[in-house]
């Protein structure tokens, strides 16, 4: 009865979506404020039908009601209720509702926080976000109905999929989609901002925020991602260039091309038609992205169903791409760019080499995700190209992207003076050189050392902008240095923010060159009391430890982990694989892992025979992994410094970088 | 207006290239015809059963679950027609779709079902066959051949009569 309910409720959300959509673009089109408003009701009616909605399908999951397919599909009785909880987002169509209810969340909170400042925007914008609602509530409706039920009541569910039976899965699918489904604000925004003509810089303020927020989790959720693809899948690895993987890899780079550019189109007016089309391909690769993985036109690692909802995919996202392109066509007479860039040496032109390389990525890793569709169209046969592709195109241009990311902030709007450039680089050549030659010293490879001396080269950049920072505000004010950091975040977080963004994305390059160049790795079949070797460790295999969980069986085995050269026990490690009752076919890995800053030991249980006698491990060193993590939380820390609200900062027509700094603790 | 014709161009010939794409592996999705997929399998009483050693006998594919009711109606006809015709060279094979095993075998005994029966692990076979739901029987020749398929019951003896002729060595 109740689930007939809510059935009922995805329908009439449907019907309010359309209809507020439709008096959004009406009323905005002809100012007419009674329709505006209308279109508010509908975005807060439409995001209580659809959070009810959902809150049904959590009531259904939570207390068992099997006789709904979706929860006889993902769940099971014996299913820890905090899986049970987080199967909402396990199968296609509670994803799809859940997605809903975030977009119709964001909705809101946009409508609330925009109404007065952008009141000719705003009509605009909740027609976008209704029109992008009622898309997902046809698929709830029409193709994959989360309330499906079959009439009699199964005695228990079929279980949820091993893989998203693991911490890192209840909170990355949830970040993952954070992202995504913001990313349907700035798209709002830029087709509000073209419709009412108001193209001028005040609603890029206002986007540039809401970018930023879904940017943060967007970034959190691949992090961790990784993380899990890592301590799950046990293949030693963060990240494999898998079609999914780069599903949510694409929006990430043109949405961080986007977060560049804007501040250029902000200072100098310039790049007006490239930050729309930025926004627009951002929000096109999120739907293509959801597209590729729903509809299984492409193979991937990921296991996920195939289903029906492809063919509405590739109608809205011809709507997506051809209805802006018209828009855009129509209104670039309003989009001419205030100025021109000067000279190559200025930060402008430093961005936009940044924003050629982000899209030289975004379309290498879309055109290697879609190479094995085009090859079987074209040849008949399926050819994929494996990560070695993508790391020898993506790699040296992540490189450039780096170095960038120091020379950048070095550059001063316009032009910069051959003496300002040797006092600006002096100190962050002398990074590069030390950390260069230290990775030298360690082992001479020629791509890691550079990698590690452009990463020095950005360290020491950071470093400097805070201690000139630090300096200008201690010299006008009396502070302390904590005092200083402090104000220097409060009042121009975006800039000081942004540079421990920077820093979280450099320790996640140490860690990437770390295990490119220098993993270590063996495979041994050890019986119990026998021991192996890698790097400086020695490990010894203890025996099997068997335990029961609700609804699986672990089997793990304990290992000793010694100092090769000391003998020092360094602790003990349990790699182990957990059966799942209703899935028995489908075992789930989970590494032992002993972390320090410098190095990962890490094992997988590959198999084990005798009951345990003997087993079967792979045996990894990852140097420097740790920092991938550590770079991540850096990132987020660094988003919400710059996200933070904060006084406007008045824009800066020349300035040298140096007077920059002291304007900053001014 | 030639760049903006290029750009367009090239965005439809993605769409296009997406939507074949789809048709394709909607295609592929497809029920089974022509040369039948193998199915190897264990019963619920343990015997193996490999699809090579089949050849040349007609075989009846039958998808089922305990919970499905109109699997009901064709249960007693299946079983009835497996005991008169398996001396004729015609083998049943039950294949049980997303099912509990104790209701399964609760089923089973109730219709006193003694073909060989067995679960459809991961859906594997229903997957290859591209089932529209259960119950659907397949009717294969002794050379492989897919020659006729049913999706729901079979009620009508006369129906069944038709399709094994068609299989019968």
């Amino acid at each position: 009865m109740i689930f007939n309910l809510g059935y009922l409720l995805l329908i009439t959300a449907l019907l309010l979506a359309v209809f507020g959509a439709g008096v959004g673009f009406w009323g905005g089109y002809t100012r007419n404020s009674r329709l505006a408003q209308s279109s508010y009701h509908a975005v807060y009616a439409v995001a209580v039908l659809v959070c009810a909605a959902t809150g049904i399908l959590w009531y259904g999951l939570l207390t068992d009601q099997f006789q709904l397919t979706y929860v006889w599909n993902t769940s099971e009785r014996t299913l820890p209720t905090i899986y049970k909880f987080t199967a909402l987002w396990a199968g296609q169509a509670g994803s799809l509702l859940f997605w809903c209810a975030i977009l119709a969340v964001y909705s809101v909170a946009v409508a609330i926080a925009n109404r007065v400042r952008h009141r000719v925007l705003m009509p605009f914008v909740n027609g976008v976000t209704l029109s992008t609602s009622a898309f997902f509530l046809v698929l709830l409706v029409f193709a994959a109905n989360p309330f499906h039920m079959v009439d009699f009541i199964p005695a228990d569910g079929s279980g949820l999929n091993p893989l998203l039976q693991n911490f890192w899965m209840i909170s990355h699918p949830v970040m993952l989609y954070l992202g995504y489904v913001g990313l349907a604000i700035p798209f709002a925004f830029a087709v509000g901002a073209l419709m009412s003509r108001a193209v001028d810089n005040t609603w890029v303020r206002t986007v540039r925020r809401w970018t930023l927020i879904p940017w943060l989790f967007l970034s959190a959720g691949i992090i961790m991602g990784s993380q899990w693809a890592y301590m799950e899948l046990g293949w030693g690895g963060y990240w494999a260039w898998d079609p999914v993987e780069n599903a949510s890899f694409l929006p990430w780079l043109t949405a961080t091309a986007f977060l560049h550019s804007i501040i250029i189109q902000e200072q100098r007016g310039i790049l007006k038609i490239w930050n729309v089309l930025l926004i627009w391909l951002t929000y096109f690769l999120v739907i293509l992205g959801t597209f590729t993985v729903r509809s299984g036109i492409l193979e991937s690692v990921h296991s996920f169903a195939r289903s029906d909802v492809g063919p509405y995919f590739l109608v809205f996202m011809g709507i997506i791409l051809f209805g802006f392109l018209w828009l855009l066509f129509d209104r670039l007479p309003l989009l001419r760019d205030e100025t021109t860039i000067d000279a190559y040496a200025s930060r402008e032109a430093a961005f936009l080499a940044n924003n050629w390389l982000f899209v030289g990525i975004a379309f290498a890793t879309l055109w290697g995700t879609f190479f094995p569709m085009f090859s079987e169209i074209f040849t008949g046969d399926r050819i994929s190209v494996a990560a070695p592709f993508f790391n020898k195109v993506n790699g040296p241009l992540f490189l450039a992207l780096i170095l960038l990311m120091g020379i950048g902030p070095l550059l001063g709007w316009r032009r910069t003076s051959l003496d300002l450039l040797r006092k600006q680089f002096t100190w962050p050549a002398v990074g590069a050189l030390v950390i260069g030659t230290g990775a030298a010293f360690y082992q001479p490879q020629l791509f890691s050392v550079i990698g590690m001396a452009v990463c020095g080269f950005v360290l020491a950049t950071i470093l400097q902008e805070y201690v000139r920072g630090v300096i200008a505000r201690q010299t006008l004010n009396e502070e302390n240095i904590l005092q200083s950091m402090g104000n220097l975040w409060r009042r121009n977080g975006r800039r000081y923010g942004g540079y421990i963004v920077h820093l979280g994305i450099v320790m996640i390059g140490v860690a990437v060159i770390g295990n490119e160049f220098y993993q270590q790795t063996t495979h041994v079949t050890l019986a119990q009391g026998e021991s192996a070797q890698l790097g400086r460790y020695e490990v010894s295999y203890a025996g099997m430890e068997t335990e029961r969980g609700s609804n699986y069986t672990q089997f793990g085995t304990r290992l000793l982990v010694f100092d090769r050269q000391n003998g020092a026990l360094l602790g003990s490690i349990l790699p182990h694989r957990n059966i799942f009752d209703k899935n028995p076919d489908q075992p789930m890995s989970e590494v032992g892992l002993r972390s320090t800053l410098l190095e990962d030991f890490y094992v997988v249980l590959n198999g084990w025979q005798d009951n345990g006698q003997t087993a079967t491990f792979s045996v990894y060193v990852n140097p420097l992994t740790a920092w991938m993590w550590i770079g991540g939380i850096v990132l987020v820390l660094g988003t919400l410094i710059a996200a933070w609200p904060h006084p406007a900062p008045r824009p800066v027509a020349y300035r040298a970088p140096h007077e920059q700094a002291a304007q900053a603790g001014a | 207006m030639l760049w903006r014709l290029f750009f367009i161009g090239i965005l439809l010939f993605f769409l296009g290239l997406l939507a074949w794409q789809l048709y394709r592996t909607n295609v592929f999705e497809q029920r089974a015809d022509g040369l039948a997929p193998p199915i190897n399998f264990t019963t619920f009483d343990n015997e193996v059963i490999a699809w090579d050693d089949l050849r040349g006998q007609g075989i009846v594919v039958n998808f089922w679950a305990s919970w499905c009711d109109p699997c009901r109606e064709e249960a007693a006809l299946l079983e009835a027609t497996w005991r008169r015709e398996q001396d004729n060279g015609i083998v049943f094979l039950g294949m049980d779709y997303l099912d509990q095993e104790p209701a399964a075998r609760a089923f089973m005994a109730e219709y006193d079902v003694t073909y060989p029966n067995g679960p459809d692990l991961r859906s594997e076979a229903a997957r290859r066959y591209g089932i529209k739901g259960v119950p659907e029987t397949y009717f294969i020749d002794p050379q492989g051949q897919i020659v006729g398929s049913v999706i729901g019951p079979i009620v009508d003896p006369a129906q069944m009569e038709e399709l094994l002729t068609k299989i019968r060595p």
